[in-house]
């Protein structure tokens, strides 16, 4: 049994020590927002926040996550009305959708530290991959947000 | 709090909220036929399609409800949205209380252009343009005939919009709901009218994709994310080559791990059963495998190239012959060669193949994100022993199709599992069994030899084109078809010979998007780019010059919107463009790219692209596609290639299968030309002329030309401006 804090609640998991946090959040926690795309943290469809820190959760053992705070894309808003969710929907960025969960907190992650970035801010922070080819949308939604223009 | 009612995308059939609905038309068959359309596929032999109940597509509940169901699964090309606007156009319905759902797998669904229920070959809208309009239009008249006949006035006297029927004379007005069980009576108009293109309202504008809300929160459900009592979860490992057969396995070592249940053979592979992904996953790396590589055994890719050429010296098919192309060769002042070539590429959706079964005894459900429902329920109730229609197939969203989902291999896969198990199963492949197991974009080659007069006019052309790719469709592949944008071209060129050959070694066919037009008119582009060069003369001037006939005009009207729009005339001092428009499912597009450079390196500055699809749907979702379509073309073209040793695909996984990222997007500007012509496709146009305008770009900038993809593969640095 191994306690998580996920979305602000303590869990027990019976998973072992060595399982990837994303094959426990998603198996095990019943939380499926968070996506397997590679198994090598190389994609990042599987990021997820660890005290606010972009984490890829594919090669992450729950047994090392300790007592920092997990936010998963279930856990940013209980209503999508977090700014960068807001400013997803007003660019309508996704379109298969299933990399936008790591997109979305990546971003988050970004205007956190950095509220107004440049493009080379979002270049270098937005390294996870997106086979649809949002990416401008992206970068305009992270611009949108950064203006105070979400909706 | 009360909300506003959203209109909302569900790919699950399970929603519950129609226990009042009562269906416009339901039950009564209203038979639609559509003549084939200019420059589509023949329609396919044999008894026409069965005929189309609108309730099947339309239906609406007391409430106001109206439940559009979609014969276009949403893969992120916008099938739930561009889809329902076109019923929603001449049904005059309201889109705030309008809910989406996939069809279920049946051959009422099938697509009125190919006869097939897949969405696939950018054939959605345009398959279903109309057919759609005019159940939308039956619905209409249905629901006003109803309000006419309780009122007691003529049904000439009222009109519709927004889901309300006013009586004009009176004012009255009565909601589409309200109206709706008695509209279920009223007799199916079997020439409904449609709009004129003037009055649409619909159509042309971009709501907002309904399919997004749920992408942004992690509520989408995809097929990887499904979840049932009592179901294991399976990880699977395949022969390493696509030929191969399973010999012999022996998992004693992974037997009394925890949460192991069992592993199932298959003919080319073994799937662990286990409570969770990870300890099949964990199980499935302690399984000793041993298999017989087939066909493929000692293939690499050197072999793959010598094969190519060696068909440059067969007879291939000839698909078109024009003039008499050897005469006017041997006798033309000047005679440019060159040959052109492209590896096999791998699809790579962002969500690994994966899909779920359960077996019910006599019947099976099976939750999946496929492009082909149809091809996943023969393929699940093969495996199971079962009739087609006693399986289920429930439509997930799917992380990425591309033409991958069109395939089947998985559902067999997870149904052979079930069936063995006695329990519902999950199969998930890993990415390295995506990258390795797929169906995959076949390595190409064609040699031109191009005849110029003393004036520099291009009097002949051969090309030989050839394929290396095992069909998997049934039948050889038709030379025709692998020869799309190369024997099809309308560039005036008097004397005009093209072969097809396949020389299969194996690798089996997918299509990817864009398919044969990945690469054909890279080459064609390329090699038309080259006479351009080698007779002095401005690329776009030069087939402006080939494109003076009436069956050229709308893809000469592409390449002056391309001109114009991205300022050809006035090219900036240090800049370098490149330009490339040809015909592509149905539409017509093309690209200028902007490149400059930077000491050694090339610098995109930007992308322009134009496309002519007849009547624009969803303009912005449009734009999103040809975005979209370019980067899967862009990622190619800088780093895409597939490579085989020994028979198997050396790439694995996104370090060595590299995928563009943010910091290598460059700025895009895309464009609609206006139109009313029937629509024509849009997934997959947008991915082809990045190729060859990048190519043309590169060697207005450096000199160099690039005959053969990646671009990695020629020491090419490419990174895109920034401001």
């Amino acid at each position: 049994m191994i306690k998580l804090n996920i979305n602000g609640k303590q869990v027990d998991l019976d998973a072992d020590a060595d399982t990837p946090l994303l094959w426990a959040l998603r198996d095990d926690a019943g939380l499926t927002g968070t996506k397997f795309g590679c198994g090598m943290g190389l994609c990042g469809a599987c990021t997820v926040l660890l005290d606010g820190q972009v984490t890829r959760s594919c090669v992450l053992k729950i047994g090392d996550v300790g007592t920092k705070a997990i936010t998963t894309i279930e856990g940013l808003s209980p209503d999508r009305s977090h700014p960068v969710q807001k400013a997803w929907i007003a660019e309508n960025v996704p379109q298969c959708g299933y990399c936008q969960s790591g997109q979305i907190l990546a971003a988050v992650a970004l205007l956190k530290s950095n509220p107004r970035p440049t493009d080379a801010d979002i270049d270098a922070a937005m390294t996870n991959i997106c086979r649809c080819g949002t990416y401008n949308r992206m970068r305009a939604a992270i611009h949108r947000v950064a203006k105070g223009t979400a909706t | 709090m009360n909300r506003t009612p959203q209109p909302t995308s569900t790919p699950l059939s399970r929603r519950e909220f129609l226990t009042s609905a009562i269906a416009v038309g339901g039950g009564l068959a209203l038979s639609f036929s559509l003549p084939a359309q200019e420059g589509g596929p023949p329609r396919p032999a044999g008894p026409p399609a069965a005929p189309r109940s609108p309730s099947a597509f339309l239906q609406i509940a007391a409430n106001g409800a109206i439940t559009i169901i979609t014969p276009a699964v949403e893969m992120g090309q916008g099938g739930h949205t561009g889809m329902p606007m076109i019923i929603l156009e001449e049904l005059g319905g309201d889109v705030m209380q309008l809910v989406v759902k996939d069809a279920p797998a049946a051959k009422m669904y099938n697509n009125p252009l190919f006869g097939q229920q897949s969405t696939v070959g950018s054939f959605s809208v345009r398959g279903w343009y109309t057919e759609l309009r005019r159940i939308g239009a039956a619905g209409r008249e249905m629901l006003v005939a109803a309000a006419a006949q309780e009122w007691g006035v003529s049904p000439a006297d009222c009109t519709a919009a927004n889901s309300v029927i006013t009586h004009k004379p009176s004012g009255r007005t009565k909601t589409y709901g309200s109206v709706a069980a008695l509209a279920a009576t009223m007799p199916v108009p079997q020439n409904p009218a449609l709009k004129d293109n003037s009055e649409f309202k619909v159509i042309g504008t971009s709501p907002a994709r309904l399919d997004v809300p749920p992408k942004v929160d992690g509520s989408a459900k995809y097929g990887i994310d499904m979840v049932l009592p009592g179901m294991l979860v399976g990880a699977i490992r395949a022969a390493p080559t696509v030929t191969g057969t399973l010999k012999s396995f022996d998992d004693s070592a992974a037997r009394g791990m925890k949460g192991f249940h069992s592993t199932v053979a298959l003919p080319n592979g073994v799937i662990v059963l286990a409570n969770t992904y990870w300890q099949a996953k964990s199980a499935l790396e302690k399984v000793k495998t041993d298999f017989d590589p087939g066909k493929l055994g000692g293939v690499d890719s050197a072999k793959v190239s010598a094969l190519l050429h060696s068909g440059f010296n067969e007879q291939g098919a000839v698909v078109r012959n024009d003039g008499d192309a050897d005469k006017a060769l041997a006798g033309a002042a000047r005679v440019v060669e060159a040959t052109y070539e492209v590896p096999y590429l791998a699809h790579a959706c962002m969500e690994p193949m994966n899909c779920t079964v359960r077996a019910n005894g006599d019947t099976a459900e099976v939750w999946v994100g496929t492009q082909s429902p149809q091809a996943v329920q023969a393929a699940a109730a093969k495996a199971l022993g079962l009739a087609q229609e006693s399986v289920t197939v429930h439509m997930q969203y799917l992380g990425g199709g591309f033409g991958r989902r069109g395939q089947a291999d998985y559902a067999t896969q997870a149904a052979t599992a079930a069936k063995a198990s006695g329990r519902p199963v999950k199969l998930i492949w890993s990415r390295e069994e995506d990258i390795q197991q797929d169906f995959y974009r076949p390595a190409a080659a064609i040699r031109f030899r191009g005849g110029v007069d003393a004036s520099g006019k291009l009097t002949a052309m051969e090309a030989r084109v050839v394929t290396s790719a095992a069909p998997d469709f049934g039948g050889s592949p038709n030379p025709g078809f692998y020869t799309a944008s190369v024997g099809d071209m309308v560039y005036d060129i008097p004397n005009l010979k093209v072969t097809g050959i396949n020389k299969d070694i194996g690798l089996r066919f997918g299509f990817w998007r864009s398919v044969n037009q990945s690469h054909n008119p890279f080459m064609v582009e390329g090699f038309l780019d080259e006479i351009a060069f080698a007779t002095k003369q401005d690329p776009y001037q030069f087939r402006r010059s080939l494109l003076q006939h009436e069956k050229a005009k709308r893809h000469l009207a592409v390449l002056d919107m391309l001109a114009e729009k991205s300022g050809w005339a006035k090219r900036p001092a240090g800049h370098f463009y490149g330009i490339s428009a040809f015909a592509a499912y149905g539409s017509f597009i093309g690209s200028v790219v902007d490149v400059s450079m930077k000491d050694k390196t090339i610098v995109l500055n930007r992308v322009v692209t134009v496309i002519d699809c007849g009547v624009a749907v969803h303009p912005d979702n449009i734009v999103a596609q040809l975005e979209g379509g370019m980067v899967y073309g862009l990622t190619a073209a800088l780093r895409g290639e597939i490579t085989l040793q020994d028979g198997a695909v050396v790439q694995s996984n996104f370090h060595n299968y590299p995928m563009l990222m943010m910091s290598q997007m460059p700025k895009t500007e895309s464009y609609i030309m206006p139109s009313t012509a029937a629509p024509g496709g849009v997934g997959e146009p947008g991915t082809a002329p990045i190729a060859p305008s990048l190519a043309s770009a590169i060697f207005a900038a450096t000199a160099s030309r690039i005959r053969s993809l990646p671009l990695s593969k020629h020491n090419v640095d490419i990174i895109a401006a920034r401001a």
